[in-house]
């Protein structure tokens, strides 16, 4: 079971990341927060943050499945679960930098 | 005991009852595989003359084929039966048939369970079938979009068949899908780890776990429309506090993992043939299983490219146009293994191989048009044009069914013992993909030209008469195509023209039992070494014919088999199946009985159905067990195992965690509702709010916690030698006490009819009710085990399963509280 737990843990952080950032437009949109940091909207900053998290998350898994101790010790998970690693990295880049760049509400 | 002696003595234990009855008890594998694929094909063919008179219809302008009431139907049906009555069961009916022999084993985790999914597809199918004779089909399209579904636009009883009936037969999905989670992680050949499983195995895996994730969220949204349509619940009625777009949202979190839950059992179709037709092994197994895992998962960030002309700000767009094109890439490494499979091979144009170059040449169409509709510009301008209805038919036509034509040709001699004598199969290849061109190829420039999908009829200065007219000429011919298939199926069974053993030469274990194969699969279970055990080691088959594997002598009329450890499949447990019963068959006309009470609004009907749900489900799971201690029994080649009654996690415990999954994807659908009702729908903040009670958290409080400490006390005072039943009534005070709060919750909440807000809290406290009732059945049934003699501390494994389901009844009642009184102390 841990060896499956592996192979989709980085896939699944995605997701669930995916979903709440997602999500959390939506409450920005639908009660935006007053105040700025350096200049920018509180909304910007809060995506960007949590952007920022979900990518260190997904950083952070990566090397938990690339080290000796939380790795699989199998080949075949390792190399599975190493994939799903990289997948979860390139997908939070990938689908979420519109945070840092597009209009947020409109 | 000899070959001869063995077999007969297996072949006694585990075939179903003789003639057209046993159908009707029995519960072996191939026996219900069979039957999925049976019913499916039929489905199959009735869906394909439906599309037959859609393409008659649009032939010509203004034609007065049909009138748009009955076109609405015949449009509906074709979708409908296709992706819920054809699809998936198809998908479900090779599982079946083909899992047991890939894995090496006898029969599936549950068979009582895939009995009782493929009568409730039966039953339900035949619901609306019967609405199609009736000529009160559903008429809404297969996506069944509110306003149009609801109560004021659509008042017959036609979109009820649709919510009703496809929420029947979706049960068969979840109990497939559990019952394929469990098998393959937990019924294989001893020495088959994870890195040894057949491709398909991984493939039905990942399919598995996303029906347990993606189907739940479309059993909400039908609940919802017709708790809407029969009692006035609001969820998607604007002026009183819902939205049209939760169902949208709803049903494409199904719907579009739903695509990929049709195509990745046909790439592992795919990724099992094409090997064997090029003589040579997959390559870079792994990076398939990667990519598989991947696509899987990615799929389900997709769902709002379905929604991309509903308003939504540019930054979600971009979120899901991103997500959209990145399932292009593991799609892509799969598609590029295959190539470089065909390149390391000596491929043979056979006509499984054929028809696998039919599926090569049409899905990667298909997902080049996907990328197109996934660039937000694109979509807004082909959005619900006959341009998506060819993009989807390239993707589904060509990613699943051109692959089951290949698996059908491939595995027939297997499933019959015979092979092709008639060559009607070429010829019906090329019209089918000549056919398939000329139809949909067509109809993307007709989409292009600005032609609506589902409309009936258009005008000859519209300038689509040519190209539809070509795209009608196309559809017939596929269908003569398809036609040809089904004529030498046929004759396949009628001309006996015996195939040799393995045919293909393949490697994987499907081949190594007897062409037919007997209803126990195997003789002896294998030992595996070898990703691919036939082609390792040829003399296998014979082998266990003599009894030299695991499990060689069959002792008693008891159906026996092994579980293994997930990951190194190491032979774990001796499992013991339930034999023939007509158990399944009376339990899905009873849950059809729940169903058609609500169609009919016979409402008086429902809770009655629901109480013989209840006792035959108790019936189920009293017939098992033992009452003495078995200790380790002999399995084979000098190894004795425990029995299930004897571990800590049986197949019970299994089954309920991933059940569990499906059943929080579906409580985490309905959080997500409310969410979105109340942070986007007009209409909020609703006229009043749920007052919070102290009475009702105090009580909700001590439920938890009895809930979850019940279970807990009962198995340690099982596994020190005492009686557990005061543990498991500490579960049952727990489960009522929860029940009571929720139920009291309730009384104060606003009226549910007024405002979606109430629903919403009516259909949360339903939810844990219905756990609380749950949990309460299962503490009094396991009382009555212990009284009875079930239970020792050897035989445990009754008790292990209360555990997690106290701990969900008692966390989601938590979670129930916080989103009714959250919101109150926010505001």
């Amino acid at each position: 079971m841990i060896d499956l737990l592996r192979i989709l843990v980085a896939p699944v952080a995605w997701l669930a990341a995916f979903s709440a950032v997602y999500g959390l437009q939506a409450v920005l949109c639908a009660a935006p927060p007053d105040g700025t940091v350096v200049g920018l909207p509180m909304s910007r900053v809060l995506l960007a943050l949590a952007f920022a998290a979900a990518l260190l998350l997904q950083v952070a898994l990566l090397v938990l499945l690339l080290s000796r101790r939380f790795g699989a010790t199998s080949g075949f998970v390792r190399t599975v679960s190493i994939g799903g690693g990289l997948v979860g990295v390139v997908a939070t880049v990938w689908t979420l930098f519109p945070v840092l760049a597009l209009p947020l509400c409109q | 005991m000899n070959a001869l002696a063995r077999h007969r003595r297996l072949q006694a234990i585990w075939s179903s009852r003789g003639g057209f009855r046993g159908l009707f008890s029995t519960v072996n594998h191939s026996d219900v595989g069979l039957m999925f694929l049976v019913t499916a094909f039929f489905y199959f063919f009735v869906a394909g003359v439906l599309a037959m008179l859609i393409r008659a219809q649009l032939a010509t302008p203004h034609s007065a084929f049909a009138g748009p009431e009955i076109y609405n139907q015949i449009f509906t049906m074709h979708g409908t039966l296709m992706m819920f009555l054809f699809a998936i069961p198809a998908i479900e009916g090779m599982a079946i048939y083909l899992l047991p022999k890939m894995l090496g084993t006898r029969d599936l985790a549950y068979p009582r369970l895939g009995a009782y999914g493929y009568w409730c597809y039966f039953f339900g199918g035949a619901m609306l079938l019967v609405s199609l004779l009736l000529g009160i089909a559903p008429d809404g399209g297969w996506f069944m979009y509110p306003p149009l579904t609801g109560k004021v636009y659509s008042p017959g009883i036609n979109t009820d068949f649709w919510l009703l009936g496809i929420t029947f037969v979706e049960i068969s999905a979840i109990s497939a899908a559990v019952e394929f989670t469990v098998s393959i992680l937990r019924y294989r050949a001893p020495g088959m780890s994870l890195s040894k499983m057949p491709i398909f195995a991984w493939y039905m895996l990942v399919t598995s776990l996303m029906i347990l994730t993606g189907f739940p969220p479309l059993i909400l949204g039908s609940i919802l429309l017709e708790l809407e349509r029969t009692f006035g619940l609001p969820f998607f009625q604007v002026e009183l506090g819902g939205d049209s777009l939760l169902w949208q949202h709803l049903f494409w979190l199904f719907g579009h993992p739903e695509v990929y839950i049709i195509f990745l059992p046909a790439a592992g179709m795919v990724s099992t043939i094409l090997p064997v037709m090029a003589s040579t092994t997959l390559l870079g197994y792994r990076y398939v299983v990667a990519a598989a895992v991947a696509l899987a998962i990615l799929s389900f960030g997709l769902w709002v490219h379905h929604m991309f002309t509903t308003g939504i700000p540019h930054m979600g767009l971009a979120f899901f146009s991103a997500a959209s094109t990145l399932v292009a890439v593991p799609t892509a490494v799969q598609v590029f293994a295959w190539i470089g499979t065909l390149w390391q091979g000596r491929p043979q144009l056979r006509l499984p191989m054929l028809h696998i170059l039919g599926f090569f040449a049409t899905f990667v169409i298909g997902g080049l048009t996907g990328v197109m509709v996934a660039v937000v510009p694109f979509d807004w301008q082909v959005h619900d044009t006959a341009f998506v209805t060819a993009h989807l038919h390239y993707v589904l036509f060509g990613g699943f069914v051109f692959p089951l034509l290949a698996a059908l040709y491939y595995w027939l001699p297997l499933v019959t013992g015979r092979a092709r004598f008639f060559r009607l199969g070429e010829v019906a290849f090329a019209l089918i993909f000549i056919g398939f061109h000329v139809t949909f190829l067509a109809m993307h420039f007709a989409g292009l030209m600005g032609q609506r999908r589902r409309i009936s009829t258009y005008s000859p200065e519209d300038g689509w008469t040519a190209i539809n007219l070509i795209s009608s000429i196309g559809g017939f011919i596929l269908a003569f195509g398809l036609v040809m298939v089904l004529i030498e199926v046929a004759l396949h069974f009628l001309v006996r023209h015996r195939a040799p053993r393995n045919l293909w030469r393949a490697g994987t274990l499907e081949w190594a039992s007897a062409m037919l194969p007997p209803a126990y699969n195997f003789a002896s279970l294998p030992q595996v070494g070898d990703r691919e055990p036939l082609r390792a080691d040829p003399e296998l088959p014979a082998r266990l014919a003599r009894g030299e594997g695991y499990l060689g002598a069959p002792d008693g009329m008891i159906r026996e088999s092994l579980a293994v450890d997930i990951a190194t499949g190491a032979p774990e447990h001796h499992v013991v199946y339930p034999g023939n019963t007509h158990l399944p068959i009376v339990l899905a006309a009873v849950t059809g009985l729940f169903f058609l009470a609500l169609l009919l609004k016979i409402l008086w009907v429902a809770p009655l159905a629901m109480i013989g749900v209840a006792v035959l489900g108790w019936r189920w799971v009293w017939v098992l067990g033992r009452r003495e201690d078995l200790g380790a029994v002999p399995v084979g080649r000098g190894l004795s195992l425990p029995t299930i009654a004897e571990v800590d996690r049986p197949p019970g415990w299994w089954g309920s965690v991933f059940l569990l999954v499906a059943d929080a994807t579906l409580f985490g659908s309905l959080l997500f509702g409310y969410a979105f009702l109340w942070t986007i729908a007009p209409g909020w903040p609703p006229p009043a709010w749920i007052e919070p009670s102290v009475m009702v958290m105090a009580l909700a409080g001590i439920g938890v916690a009895l809930s979850i400490i019940g279970p807990f006390f009962a198995t340690r005072a099982n596994a020190g030698g005492n009686s557990p039943i005061a543990g498991l009534a500490l579960s049952l005070a727990g489960s009522v006490a929860i029940a009571a709060a929720l139920v009291a919750m309730l009384a104060m909440a606003p009226s549910a009819t007024g405002h979606a807000y109430g629903a919403t809290l009516l259909v949360l406290g339903g939810y844990g009710i219905l756990h609380a009732i749950i949990l309460a059945l299962m503490a009094a049934f396991l009382i009555a085990r212990v009284r009875a003699g079930y239970t020792s501390p050897r035989r445990r494994a009754e008790l292990a399963i209360l555990p997690i389901w106290g701990a969900y009844c008692g966390g989601a009642s938590v979670v129930i509280l916080l989103a009714a009184y959250l919101p109150v102390a926010l505001t």
